[in-house]
């Protein structure tokens, strides 16, 4: 059964009183004997579990003075990361999940812009916090999560928590601000999508895809991701289901055997190693195959964040899994349409959601509805750029059939989108190699789903310093870069040029 | 551990077990998408009943890296 909510706080409200003592999460938890054995066994928690500690933790801010504040959660998706993300947002504040895998300097740069007073770290990021507390003045508190012990200088959340009552009363309204959400800019600059309550519960639930209660979901995207926070944790909650947290994506074939999923929320890039292994034990009868790799129990992968390939849903289809694409981006919450079993259209990433409107102008899709961001935080200039009369430009080009199924047809933008998922600006990375005497020109892009950089070296200047390897010094600098940059930023190849780019009539480079 | 890393390589990509060199790269050389070679770190834990942190392993570039990597944690 289906139900609407309007705020995260009416979702959980509801959810727990359908399903409080249905296991909300199950994880792993490593156990070390006497004698130093290694062992892992499974816990989880309950609905109300979830409820009345994301309260506890309401009422911790609270007593910090911090409940109305904007409070930064660094880390991977655990327990007590959804404790504190519903804690920070039932309680009034504004969570910003931050990417773990940026350098310290970035991510001290997005606490000061998204004006962050608290952070809630998991230990494994102890490094970024000390840094952070020199760094960005506006920090009053840090909070190191999921350890026993807990860093100098750090209030410790187990014990924030365990120091509350659970059923701290506020109501949050459906237009108060609840997340920003870093995304790439084209500028190379990131901007913080804001998304009210209403905009993330209204994608979560507006749409009943007949999913039962009870459905065990394995959760391996990352967190700090809209697909993921508001299709794996906040629609499952809505649901009932029962959400598994993988521990790491190298873990993920051994996740599923222990975990045993019914479904997964993937980027193309999983399936299509997924099905590289399928393709490889085509040999065995299909049950036998997808009882291996998969389970018996598994039936639907939830596809998302990137382009995928067609092809692919007829392959999982001889194993009886379903493939469900669809398409969206952080500026709506993050869904604006997907297939589902029962109603779908080859070659098309979905039918619209309940919630949204759509239009085609100069070829490039806008869409309307209650998931539309409110903006760009402090940045009235994108913000402009990107909404007008409440309609978001999307950057991709495409239209909406007659029957609501959206087609895409290329993009508008000049983002690099990757299998994973993740959205790269080019001028970022371009800006970042540009730095250096020896790049007089240099355009990044896709090439075969990999980052390319193109680079038109200073040739006078390579001849002052009697540079003789030219390809050897480009790399050094490819190799600098891509030290400190996350790997999916990572660039993969190097192509050099002898003559400077075509320009445009404004003497910008020629992308295409 | 070359080697024993070399047949689990071939395995993931579509590579002659003769092409794979100490500084082949993951992705440059080999072919590897940042999955696949998550992926085969996940089979190497079990073969070799080790564990590996995602974060460490995430600056292997080399075959000659993973091998001193696997080597230092065995």
């Amino acid at each position: 059964m289906n139900s609407v909510s309007s705020t995260i706080r009416e979702l959980l409200v509801k959810s727990e009183a359908a399903h409080g003592s249905w296991d909300a999460f199950r994880y792993k938890v490593k156990q070390k004997d006497a004698e130093g054995k290694k062992s892992v066994s499974v816990a989880s928690k309950t609905y109300t579990e979830l409820k009345e500690d994301s309260e506890r933790f309401s009422a911790a801010l609270e007593s910090l003075g911090e409940s109305k504040s904007h409070i930064a959660i660094l880390g991977t998706t655990s327990y007590e990361w959804i404790v504190a993300y519903m804690g920070v947002v039932n309680g009034g504040g504004v969570a910003v999940p931050l990417d773990a895998q940026l350098p310290a300097q970035e991510l001290c740069e997005l606490l000061n812009r998204a004006e962050v007073t608290t952070l809630i770290f998991d230990v494994s990021m102890v490094q970024t916090a000390e840094k952070a507390r020199k760094l960005c003045p506006g920090l009053k508190h840090v909070i190191a999560m999921n350890d026993d012990s807990t860093p100098e200088g750090a209030l410790s959340f187990r014990k924030l928590v365990g120091e509350q009552e659970p059923g701290f009363a506020y109501t949050p309204l459906p237009e108060e601000l609840a997340t920003i959400m870093f995304t790439s800019g084209t500028t190379g600059k990131s901007k913080g999508v804001m998304l009210s309550h209403r905009n993330l519960a209204e994608n979560a639930t507006c749409l009943d895809m007949k999913i039962q209660e009870g459905t065990v979901i394995l959760s391996v995207l990352p967190i700090h991701h809209a697909y993921c926070l508001s299709m794996d944790i906040l629609k499952a909650l809505s649901l009932g289901s029962v959400i598994c947290i993988n521990d790491s994506l190298i873990r993920v074939a051994k996740n599923m055997k222990l975990f045993e999923p019914n479904m997964i929320l993937m980027v193309p890039l999983m399936i299509e190693t997924l099905a590289r292994k399928l393709e490889e034990a085509a040999w065995m009868p299909a049950a036998l195959v997808k009882a291996k790799v998969f389970g018996k129990q598994f039936h639907t992968i939830c596809s998302g964040g990137a382009y995928l390939n067609p092809a692919y849903i007829q392959t999982f289809k001889k194993y009886g899994i379903t493939i469900l694409q669809g398409y969206g981006m952080t500026e709506c919450s993050p869904v604006i349409s997907t297939n589902l079993s029962w109603e779908n259209k080859e070659g098309s990433v979905g039918k619209l959601m309940p919630n949204c409107e759509a239009k085609t102008v100069d070829e490039e899709l806008w869409v309307r509805g209650s998931s539309v961001m409110q903006g760009y935080y402090h940045m009235p200039q994108e913000t402009a750029d990107t909404l007008e009369d409440g309609w978001l430009k999307t950057g991709d080009l495409g239209y909406v059939d007659e029957d609501g199924f959206v087609f895409l047809t290329g993009r508008k933008k000049n983002l690099i989108i990757t299998p994973n998922g993740e959205n790269i600006s080019p001028e970022e990375i371009e800006n970042k190699l540009g730095g250096n005497r020896l790049v007089q020109e240099v355009l990044v892009r896709d090439s075969d789903g990999v980052i390319e950089a193109e680079i038109f070296p200073d040739y006078e200047y390579a001849g002052k310093k009697k540079i003789k390897d030219m390809q050897g010094e480009l790399q050094k600098i490819i190799d600098e870069y891509n030290k400190n940059a996350p790997l999916y930023k990572r660039i993969f190849k190097l192509k050099i040029r002898e003559v400077e780019f075509e320009k445009n009539t404004t003497k910008k480079i020629k992308r295409f | 551990m070359f080697d024993k890393l070399a047949d689990i390589i071939v395995n993931y990509v579509e590579v002659d077990r003769e092409d794979i060199k100490p500084e082949s790269r993951f992705m440059e050389d080999l072919g590897f998408t940042s999955f696949d070679f998550m992926s085969m770190l996940g089979e190497i834990e079990d073969e070799l009943d080790i564990e590996i942190v995602q974060e460490e392993a995430a600056d292997i570039r080399t075959v000659q890296e993973a091998v001193d990597y696997l080597e230092k944690i065995s």
